[in-house]
Formats: C-alpha cells, structure tokens, sequence
C-alpha cells in the first residue's frame, strides 16, 4: 500500500506527468511518422484521387494494388470511399481523378452527361441474396426475382419471422436491389418501400446492414465480397448466388478533363489501364483466395460477353 | 461478450507494441488538432479580449451569438466547409478538398466560438479591482490586456483544453472534408482516429476500433489531465 | 496642487458627485470623509483617471487632467492608487510590486532594488518569494502600497484603504501613511467613513455629503466647528439642539431652546434660528446642590435619564428642558453617585456651543 502511494505522489507531480506526456507523444510521432512513409522521392509526386464504393474498398482490393501502382507510376494514390451515390457525387463535382463505381446505370448516365470517359471494366461478381438458415420464405436455390417474390408474399401475408433488412441508400447495392424487385414485376415506391414491417431500411453501410439482418435473423442482399468478410460473425447462409440479373460488374473511368482542366488526366489514364492491364488482371482474379478459400472477384478481360459489356471496354487500353 | 474481450485483449496488444497503423493514426490526430488549437487559439483570445474589454452597440447580442454557437452541429460546418473547396465551389481553385489542410480548417472554425467564449468569460471573470489596479499603475493599452491575460490564464488554458478535446473528437465534418484517406505517405493522409474507428467499425474489425478508442480516450483526458495539474500547482 | 472644481459625475440617472470644489495642498494629508455612498469612491477614481467627469473639472499642478486624453498615461503614472479591496496579482510578491515598474520600462537590476527597498519600507522584507495570493488581507494591502509607491508618485490615492482590515493592520497602515508624507513628501488624498481616522491622520478634511463638500478644513475645525448640522451628526457630535436668537452681547448670543436659555459664543442675529451643537466631552454634570458656583458659563438644572456605558465611560442623558449627553468615565459617575433619576446640574461654557444656522 506504501508503494503505491508513494507511485501515486511522484506520479501526481506536475514534472512527472509533462515527461510521461511528452514520451509518449514522442513516440506516438515517430512511430507514425516513419511507420507509413515510403521511401521519400526527391521528385515530386503526383497524385491520384480516386472515388470509389464502400463495398469496393471494403474488400482491400484497392489497398492491395495501390503499393504496386505507386511504385511503377511513382504517384501517390488517395483514395476516398463512400456510398455510391456520394462518390459519383465526387466525379461530378471534380473533385477526384478517377471514379470507380458498380452501378451501369448511372454509369452511362455520368458518361453521357459527360462528366465521365473512357470506362473499363475490370472485374466482376455476383450479388448474393442471404438469409437465416431457417429460411422461412423457402426460396434457396430460387431465381432471384422468384425469391423477391415469394419473401414479400409471405411477408404480406403476415409471417412475423419474415424479414427484408434494405441498404435503404443510394447505394450500388440498393440500386441492384431495385432492379430485381422491378424485374420481379413490382413497383418499388408503391409497392414494396414502406409496404409493411416485413421491409426494413438500414440507411448504413453494408456490413452495418449484414449484422442488423443476422440480429434479426433476416434476408438482405449482398456483394459477395463484404459477405465473405463478415461470414465469420455471421449465422446468415448464401440462400440465392445464381441468376444474371445478379451481376455485378465493376468500372474504372477518367473524370473528363474537358470538364476540369486540372484534373490529373495522365496518372489517371494510368490508373485505369493499370486496372485492365495482364498482370492486375491476374491479381483480381486470385485476390482473397487465402484469406476466404475462394476469391472475391472475377477477372473481367475473358469475360466481356458474359457480363454484357464490349470488348474494347475490358482490352483496349485507353490512348 | 466473448467478441468484445477478444476485442479489448487484441486492441491492448496493439497499442502496447505501438502498431504502426495505430501510431500514424493518432499521431496525425494529434497534428491536426493541435494545429487547429493552435490556430483558434491565436485567434480567439484577441477576439475574446477585443469583445470582451470593447465597448460597442450589439456587444451583448454578439456574445449571445457566440454562445449559441457552441452547439454548432459538426458535421453542419463540415458540409459547408465542403461546398466551399469543392472544385465546383469558390475556393476549389485552393485543391483543399480531401487534405489535412482541409480538416485543419473545418476543425480550427468548428472550435473558435466555444475558445472565444470561454476567452469572453475568462477575462470577465477577472476582478474589477484588478483592472482598475492595472490601469491606475499607468499600463498602455497592450501592456493592460498582456496583464489580464495573464491574470486569467488558468481560465483561458482550460478553455484551450475544451477546444483541443472537441477539435480530436470531433469526426463528421473530419469524413466529409477529409475523407479517410489512408495514403501512403503520411502528409497525405487524413484518416484520423475518429473518421478510423468509424470506418473500421463499418467494417468489422471491432478490435482495431476499440484499439484507437483507447488511444483517442487517453489522448482526450490524457490532455485535460496536464492542464488540470497545471491549474492546481 | 489638486483643484477641484465643481466636478459632478452621473452614471445614468443616478447623480453621484454634484459640484465637488476644493483643494489639495502639496505635501499634505487630505482625507476625505461622509457616510458610505457619498462618492467618495468616485472621486478619487475621477482624480485617478480612471472615470471621466460629466461637468467640472479637475487640474493638477495646474494642468487639466481630463482635458487632452495623450497626455492621460503620463498624469496618472504620476499617481499611485491603493483600493479598498486589496488587489493582488496572482503571482509572486516582488512580481505584484514590480508591476508598475516593468511599465515604465526599468531595468531589471534596478527594478530589483527598489522593489526591495519599497518592501522593506512597508515592513514586508524577505516577502519577496511568497505568493501574493497567500497572504492576509493586511499583508495584501502592503503589497498594493509597495506597488503604488515603488513608482515614486508625486500623489497617492487611498480609497478606504484599512476598511476590510484588523486593527494591527489598521495601526501599521496609518503609520505607513504618515511616514510616507513625512519622508517623502508624497501628497496623500485618502477616503475613510472612520472620522477618527481622519482625524489622527489627516492635516485637512473634507467632508463629503450629498455628492458635494460640505465642509473643507483642518481637522479641529470640522470637530468642533462644523458647517452645517448634518456635518456635525457625522463628526459625532451628540448634542444637537434647535433654538432661535433671542439676544446677544460683544460675541455672545442667547439663545432661546425650548425655553431654557443657552449662551453660546457665536455671532448670530437675533431671530435667527440656529442649531446648538455641543460635544459630549464639554458637558460636565454635578450632583444638584444648592448653592450658587461662580461659573461664567451655562448652569442649567435637570434629571438623569439614563446611564448608557460606553467603552470604558458612560454616555449620561440629562433632561434639562432638552436632552444633553455627557461623557463620563465610570470612576466618575461612581464619585458622583448619580444614577437614572438623580437631579444634576449640567454646566458647559459659552465656548463650547457651537451655533450653526438652520437653513
């Protein structure tokens, strides 16, 4: 007890506590400041910023290539990742070099409204649609816009143990969740948002989205690579993975330099054909093999047709 | 409640080994409010002696106003921080959008009406006899406010501690302007441990969180303890 | 050296200071006394600077003070002021002296030796380390005295300075400002609702009531002659009596109180009416025995009506058509052998009625 006193006064002496303050704050800096830098180019860089999806960057796919890149390319790559919306948000705006997003649709809308050029695309997955191995709707194996169906009819009906958890966003996701009720023959607004307690919106991210739709034991759509990472904490079980309107194809486009001048239009040309290029494609289509026994991605430069894209936009490297 | 020991237990091993990640984290936490104190500080009691000694019609309304402040929403000042140096916006040609530079701004406005007020209550606070004492000892002007500073400064260094802890606490306007940029060299970063935890929650890895959790919490009263030591001596 | 001239100040609708005239001598000890609230305050912030008059003016070695607003610094570093409150800085004693000096841009070795110096004239030698805050209240106000006068002012402004005070605080004090007048020559204005302290210290009075001075003049005269009845009420004179002129010889009057005439050594008119201002200690009181006393004074009859004790005297009431207190010691009223009831005979001379005419 005496000792401990004693530690308790010298440590409440005014001298102690700015020593103690000062080391640790030492140590804090050095440690991050040497721990993250690479190996200072006297040249200056340039930089990359890109936009990309929550889901996409989530996966670490990015995080793994991104090293490879800047040696090569002696740039610095910054990424920002939001929902979908918010990082098209970005490439309008001009904000970001690079946009890279998972959503056709909106992609032909950002190209056509010339904020965006010169899309590849370079990987690819399927969406998968989760839920309790109960399966209280019974649609395992079912087509996805069958088992839409059948879990809103049971829902409607009043079955309490049948659940929808939304991204509820304005997210790739949500926007691929949309579809399939469309193609499913329902009016979204009318019909499905807000139709009854059997449909519930998260608002959030797609891991925050899985782990309410495991505390309610419910069904969500998901990307297989956010899915694949939270399986661990999971009870959820892949119910549905098969079905074309499931796929989900992943882009990298310039922002048009014509539309902001300043923009870093060469690294970025780089960047985007760096991501179709032989090598990156190789490294897509293993990534995550270790770490999940099978990987995330599909390499899209075999695969055009499949997916439902042009050749040009998974070989052609950009001018 | 198994997640969560196994949570505590890996985070301590983090912070006790100074993981990399976890270091340049706090340490960029710990640059870019201090820079922001700093600044807001070098601004605020200027402001707050100006305000608090002048004599001007509206005085009492524009100290009201700074009080209302206080409860600024942060992520209110992030958005508008954010159309501001946006390309598209009017400072856009500045390229602040998605630096440190940029949330050293947000974070230096979002901390100057609580330091400024807490400046204004400070000096105000300071007894009157002892204003006139200065005064009828013959100090100019300067010498005059250099003096009531110091007569207050107990007060005025706690108002830089309330200001240095909302400044690394602060995480929404931090995510917009910043955008959790984790780069490769650390100037170029802007992943803090606020917008970090936030990110690596959404994410899953519960025991990096409560790692930087730990860390922010040390560093927030870890600070309010040195000036509270200060004040007593 | 100081003038005074019809200075009045307002603070909103309230009239503190209505036309305050008078005169501060150089070298002198000036107090200024009244009840509380009467401006004193007030006034010696407006002579310091540190509030401006709304009508008269104030001049010091001839210069109007309020007049040019450069040249404000330079007068009042020529004053130093001591608060009521004593006012210290929260730091250490010889920092809270040296304040005033570090203003003026001294040197540091200088400034050194004559905070020493100014310490060791306050008797607070070897205080130098301590920090101000921990003293007592009387080593505080040394503190603020060492500080005003380590800058050498040619005038020291004292606002109630021993009012918060113990009396060995009191005591040390006073004796610091008579010191301070003695050996430095330093001008001294001090503010004090004590009237006795006024009276042991100062060699001038003024007496200031109803925002203006009643009464300016040296202590003796405002004791036992004082302008007017409220003056004398405050200087402490107990007996007070209304009457009218009745009469009156080469420099004396009669004058008629209730019906008992009083002679008093005054030049009044007859038909003026007056008040009779005499001091306790000029009253004395004999047990009523028959037989005349040669006695060119006035003898009148009366009862006791009460014995109040008083320190170590007693305040005896005496009913003699109107009331009259004298001072006794209690030896005396022993010898006397006069209690509550007793009929006495109560004598004072003509000198010591003081007349002051009734407005």
């Amino acid at each position: 007890m005496r000792v401990l006193r004693y530690v308790y006064l010298i440590a409440m002496q005014k001298r102690t506590i700015f020593a103690v303050a000062a080391v640790m704050v030492a140590l804090m800096l050095i440690c991050g400041c040497t721990g993250t830098t690479t190996d200072p180019a006297p040249v200056e860089k340039q930089q990359l910023r890109i936009a990309t999806t929550t889901s996409l960057y989530d996966t670490k796919l990015l995080d793994h290539l991104t090293p490879i890149f800047e040696e090569e390319y002696n740039a610095e790559v910054l990424i920002v990742s939001a929902g979908t919306g918010k990082a098209i948000e970005y490439g309008q705006r001009g904000d970001v070099d690079v946009l890279m997003v998972h959503d056709r649709a909106r992609e032909d809308a950002f190209l056509a409204d010339g904020y965006g050029v010169n899309r590849r695309v370079f990987a690819y997955n399927y969406f998968v649609l989760v839920g309790p191995e109960s399966d209280p709707a019974g649609i395992a194996g079912m087509q996805p816009e069958a088992a839409f169906t059948a879990i809103r009819e049971t829902g409607m009906a009043g079955n309490a143990s049948v659940i929808f958890v939304s991204r509820g966003d304005a997210s790739g996701t949500h926007s691929k969740e949309q579809a399939i009720w469309k193609a499913a023959g329902f009016n979204y607004s009318t019909e499905v948002k807000g139709s009854g307690d059997w449909y519930q919106e998260a608002g959030t991210g797609m891991g925050a989205t899985l782990e309410m739709a495991n505390e309610k034991e419910a069904y969500t759509l998901s990307d297989i690579g956010t899915y694949l990472a939270y399986k661990g904490d999971l009870d959820l079980v892949t119910l549905v993975d098969e079905g074309d309107i499931l796929l989900n194809v992943y882009c990298a486009m310039q922002i048009n330099p014509a539309k902001y001048p300043d923009i870093n239009s060469t690294v970025a040309k780089d960047w985007v054909n760096f991501m179709i290029s032989d090598d990156v494609q190789k490294e897509v289509a293993s990534f995550g093999v270790d770490q999940y026994g099978q990987p995330l991605f599909y390499a899209a430069q075999d695969d055009w047709e499949k997916i439902g894209v042009t050749e040009a936009e998974v070989k052609d490297p950009i001018a | 409640m198994y997640e969560i020991i196994e949570g505590f237990l890996e985070a301590f091993r983090l912070i006790i080994t100074f993981d990399s990640d976890v270091m340049a984290i706090a340490a960029r936490s710990i640059v870019i409010s201090l820079t922001a104190t700093i600044i807001a500080s070098l601004l605020a009691v200027p402001l707050g002696a100006a305000i608090n000694f002048g004599t001007f019609p509206g005085r009492k309304s524009l100290i009201n106003l700074i009080q209302t402040l206080y409860s600024l929403p942060t992520v209110v000042v992030g958005l508008l921080i954010f159309l501001l140096i946006s390309r598209v916006g009017p400072f856009g040609f500045l390229r602040l959008l998605f630096t440190p530079t940029a949330m050293v701004i947000a974070q230096t406005i979002l901390i100057l009406p609580i330091m400024t007020g807490l400046t204004i209550s400070a000096l105000s606070g300071v007894d009157p006899v002892i204003r006139d004492t200065l005064r009828s000892l013959g100090a100019t002007r300067l010498q005059f406010l250099v003096n009531i500073l110091k007569e207050a400064r107990f007060a005025i260094l706690a108002a830089v501690a309330v200001g240095f802890g909302r400044a690394i606490s602060e995480v929404g306007a931090a995510i917009l302007v910043g955008g959790n940029i984790a780069a490769s060299s650390f100037a170029s970063s802007t992943r803090v441990l606020t917008t970090a935890i936030s990110l690596e929650t959404s994410m899953g890895n519960i025991s990096q969180s409560i790692a930087l959790g730990i860390v922010l919490l040390i560093i927030a009263l870890g600070v309010n303890l040195v000036i509270t030591t200060v004040q007593h001596r | 050296m100081i003038e005074l001239d019809n200075v009045s100040k307002n603070f909103g609708d309230t009239t503190v200071l209505a036309g305050v005239t008078g005169e501060v001598n150089r070298g002198e000890i000036f107090a200024v006394i009244g009840p509380s609230g009467a401006g004193k305050s007030t006034l010696l912030r407006l002579i310091d600077l540190l509030d401006t008059p709304t009508g008269g003016s104030i001049h010091v070695n001839g210069l109007d003070i309020h007049a040019e607003r450069e040249k404000s610094l330079t007068i009042r570093r020529m004053m130093g002021m001591v608060f009521q409150k004593p006012a210290v800085f929260n730091t250490t004693v010889t920092e809270n002296v040296a304040v005033g000096l570090r203003f003026r841009g001294a040197g540091r070795s200088e400034t050194r030796k004559m905070v020493e110096d100014a310490l060791g004239m306050v008797g607070l030698a070897g205080y130098g380390d301590r920090k101000a805050r921990t003293l007592s209240g009387g080593e505080m106000q040394r503190v603020a005295l060492a500080r005003a006068m380590v800058i050498e002012p040619e005038v020291l402004l004292m606002d109630e300075p021993t009012a918060n005070l113990d009396p060995v605080s009191v005591e040390m004090i006073e004796d610091l400002v008579i010191r301070i007048n003695r050996d430095l020559g330093t001008t001294i204005v001090f503010s004090t609702h004590d009237m006795y302290q006024g009276q042991r210290l100062a060699h001038r009075i003024g007496v200031l009531m109803d925002g203006a001075f009643a009464q300016v003049g040296t202590p003796r005269e405002v004791f036992t002659h004082p302008a007017s009845r409220k003056v004398a009420r405050f200087v402490g004179i107990e007996n007070i009596v209304e009457g009218i002129v009745v009469g009156g010889e080469n420099g004396s009057t009669v004058v008629d109180a209730g019906g008992v005439r009083v002679r008093a050594a005054a030049l009044n008119g007859p038909g003026e009416r007056v008040a009779l201002c005499i001091r306790s200690e000029d009253i004395r009181i004999a047990p009523a025995i028959r037989g005349r006393r040669v006695f060119d004074g006035n003898i009148l009859p009366g009862t006791v009506t009460s014995i109040v004790p008083r320190g170590p005297f007693s305040r005896v009431t005496v009913d003699c058509g109107f009331a009259l207190s004298s001072i006794l010691s209690w030896k005396v009223v022993d010898d006397l052998g006069i209690q509550e009831g007793s009929p006495v005979v109560v004598s004072f001379t003509a000198e010591s009625v003081h007349t002051v005419r009734q407005g």
